[in-house]
């Protein structure tokens, strides 16, 4: 694609009509509860955008968010979006490989600096120095530092990036810290999420585009546009919660009924994110509409707030069934940790030390 | 002669250790491995690929320590580790494998596959699978003092020799000096320079240092044959001469593996801490630089490349004294290409160079290739190396390749140019 090009033409070269365009602008500005004016603004600042820099940068991760991001929207106009942007570093997704990687991540910085947009997704480790995620024999602390210098603003992409997600989980092993912890002289903007929702993504930066700022936010760093309200209010079965009925277990009457799964464990009360207006793949559905209780992604410490299956109503109480298979799991290792070393108690007590005749048949 | 498939059963049995249970349970089969070997590489037989080459080790630890992989034995799915097997694998553990490191760099769940191989000689060596050479090499170390069977003698005559040249001192068997010095046979042999160059440093530095007659040999052809018992033998004549003399330090000659036996394999061999450090003749040099007693008087106008040996950079850890010293004593430095702790071996190492069968030279001289390319890529014809293995595996490739490259040792050259 041309360097040049605006949005709406690379558009128009792609067989989508003004229309189309207008009307991804206007669903856009009104999930983002912009007035109806912005979505003209909207339309006439991205239709005019040339393609800002975008480095991305993978540390403690699972590749969840990338897989979101270029896996359910390929084909839609969001996927254009994400054509429209240059995405001049991102390990999962280019081609380049090694130095080549590395020289492209260093030319992209050198000649945009100060004006790229830096995407993070996983956590920092900070134990040992960083030494528990390199990339290219540099630590993610060292990447971080250096890239954030020339970055006009940080989106922190994930759970993983926004507060730490699963790698900071009881008991951290690796020292895992979200990225706002570590950069402080930068707007970081939090899509949290396990993964995010990718219509989340290109919203902030179309909101980026257009109006060269960034989205008001919450306390935790997240755009009040799509983590302005909790699941729970926005959820399809909240109608079955206030009227009482609830399912009990997952193949009773009330789940088969489609009713609340707030017993099951639902963290939808509690969670903000906007899975319940606006969906995934395409649209589709959403956890709690194909069943399942929200497990509270977007939320920090989600992982180690509770059990899933525990009703926000309940105490948590992990321990009861854990400690059983606890002891049970560590009785069976020491048994087969006592037959191991025996045997090789056997081949060391039957070592005969040997001579240089013992080289040779 | 005693050896047996039942002793080379047993020692498997024996080395499998908690790290190489875990290396083999996350292997994740991504053969990455393969990539970082140069004998995989210079011929694209997968049969080079590193983790393979640790077949039979893997069968071992299943069958022995895992459940799935005993109740597979007693059914008979899995078949036991024969003597055809080991004597087949004795090319992929020797010949092809010269415990460069290379792997266990790139590995990305981190098994240290040199560690493996090296253990898995333990049983190659005792059930008689060793390659000849190296097994000769071990036997003279062990019963006549060094891998070239080398007499005292004759080191009195190089060091006699050397007193004349240089008009220099050279201390022997001197108690409570600060470095007993050690040298490999190659070395004396070969490069009897090194020796009267080391004179003239430490009379400059005023350090006081010995030979011992006890301990002059410091390779150790044991840990490459892979018995642990004659390498405890081997390097415990080091350990006992340096701390009946009560120094300070030993100093280790450049020679790669020499490095690594007496550093990294002796107190693990001796099952205790010395009572000397060790310390890297090179580490030296680069200490007495930074003090500024190393001064030269002129430099090599000669552009040149260097060639870091695997033993004292990748796995020694001795990283940035060699580049630093030599760009002290050159007018230019072009690096290869994977230089550093990434450097691609000479294709001798880790016993390799001493087996000689036909089918292990030819073997050679094809990873000899890896080095041709990255030597022809830096565009000189002067090559600066600090091993001197390494030194007798890259002059036979070039003289094979019949290449017009110059070898230079590192420290001879420091003390060529060093001020008077």
């Amino acid at each position: 694609m041309d360097k040049g090009e605006t949005l709406l033409e690379h558009m128009e070269r792609q067989g989508m009509s003004r229309r189309t365009f207008l009307k991804y602008c206007a669903s856009l500005a009104s999930l983002m509860a912009l007035p109806p004016s912005a979505a003209a603004a909207m339309a006439e600042a991205l239709g005019k955008a040339r393609r800002p820099s975008v480095i991305w940068l993978p540390f403690q991760e699972c590749t969840g968010c990338t897989e979101s991001i270029t896996r359910s929207h390929s084909p839609s106009v969001e996927g254009l979006i994400f054509d429209m942007i240059s995405l001049d570093y991102q390990e999962t997704l280019m081609a380049a490989a090694g130095f080549q990687a590395e020289e492209a991540l260093q030319n992209a910085m050198k000649e945009n600096y100060g004006k790229y947009v830096l995407i993070i997704d996983g956590s920092v480790s900070t134990g040992m120095d960083g030494a528990y995620s390199c990339i290219g024999g540099r630590s993610n602390l060292d990447s971080l530092q250096e890239a954030a210098k020339g970055a006009a603003a940080i989106i922190a992409l994930g759970t993983c990036a926004s507060f730490g997600g699963i790698p900071k989980a009881n008991p951290n092993p690796t020292g895992a810290v979200p990225v706002s912890d570590i950069i402080k002289d930068k707007p970081i903007i939090n899509i949290s999420g396990c993964p995010p929702i990718p219509v989340v993504i290109t919203g902030v930066i179309a909101h980026y585009l257009t109006f060269g700022t960034v989205p008001e936010l919450d306390k935790h760093g997240r755009p009040k546009a799509f983590y302005g309200e909790t699941i729970h209010d926005r959820c399809y079965r909240r109608p079955f919660y206030d009227q009482g009925k609830f399912a009990k277990t997952f193949d009773d009457e009330g789940a088969r009924n489609g009713w609340c799964l707030f017993e099951l464990g639902c963290k939808g009360p509690i969670t903000y994110n906007a899975c319940a207006t606006s969906k995934w793949n395409d649209g589709t559905s959403f956890p709690i509409q194909s069943g399942h209780g929200c497990i509270g992604c977007s939320e920090p410490d989600f992982w180690d707030a509770g059990g899933f299956y525990k009703a926000l109503s309940t105490p948590a109480n992990p321990l009861k069934y854990v400690a059983a298979a606890a002891v049970a799991g560590a009785a069976a290792g020491v048994a087969v940790s006592f037959a191991n070393r025996a045997r090789k108690q056997k081949a060391k007590s039957e070592h005969e030390t040997a001579t240089t005749s013992d080289l040779e048949k | 002669m005693t050896a047996s498939l039942q002793k080379g059963i047993n020692a498997l049995k024996e080395v499998i250790d908690a790290p190489i249970a875990s290396f083999f349970s996350s292997c994740v089969h991504c053969g990455l491995c393969a990539e970082a070997c140069l004998f995989y590489t210079e011929t694209g037989d997968p049969r080079y690929t590193p983790i393979h080459k640790l077949e039979p080790l893997k069968r071992v630890y299943k069958q022995e320590y895992t459940l799935l992989g005993r109740l597979a034995k007693m059914a008979g799915l899995s078949k036991p580790v024969t003597d055809e097997e080991l004597e087949s694998w004795s090319e992929l553990v020797y010949d092809s494998c010269t415990m460069c490191g290379r792997c266990s760099m790139v590995c990305p769940v981190g098994n240290d596959l040199t560690y493996m191989i090296r253990k898995f000689r333990e049983g190659m060596a005792v059930s008689g699978h060793a390659p000849q050479g190296i097994i000769n090499a071990t036997k003279r170390t062990v019963e006549e003092g060094g891998p070239m069977g080398l007499k005292w003698p004759a080191v009195q005559n190089v060091i006699k020799h050397q007193q004349e040249d240089s008009g220099l001192y050279i201390p022997v068997d001197q108690a409570g000096v600060d470095y007993l010095v050690l040298m490999s046979s190659m070395e004396i042999v070969n490069y009897p320079e090194y020796l009267g160059s080391l004179a003239k440093i430490f009379s400059k530095a005023g350090i006081t240092w010995t030979l011992s007659s006890e301990a002059i040999e410091a390779t150790n052809a044991g840990i490459q044959i892979g018995a642990s018992d004659l390498a405890r033998e081997i390097v415990s004549r080091i350990v006992n001469a340096a701390e009946k003399l009560r120094v300070k330090n030993v100093l280790s000659p450049e020679c790669g593996h020499a490095y690594m036996a007496i550093r990294w394999e002796g107190p693990n061999l001796m099952g205790r801490p010395f009572k000397f450090e060790v310390v890297h003749v090179l580490e030296l040099l680069d200490e007495l630089r930074s003090k500024g007693v190393l001064k030269m008087k002129d430099k090599l106008k000669t552009p040149v490349t260097l060639h870091d040996p695997c033993q004292i950079v990748r796995r020694g850890g001795v990283l940035n004294a060699p580049e630093t010293l030599l760009k002290e004593v050159v007018v230019e430095f072009r690096p290869m290409t994977d230089s550093n702790k990434w450097n691609w071996c000479c294709g001798g190492g880790g016993g390799a160079s001493a087996i000689h069968e036909p089918e292990a030279e030819e073997l050679r001289f094809k990873a000899f290739k890896r080095k041709k390319t990255q030597l022809e890529e830096t565009g000189v014809n002067t090559m600066v190396t600090f091993c001197a293995n390494c030194r007798i595996t890259l002059e036979e490739g070039i003289d094979h390749y019949e290449m017009n490259t110059q070898l230079i040792g590192l420290t001879e050259l420091l003390a060529e140019h060093l001020e008077d």
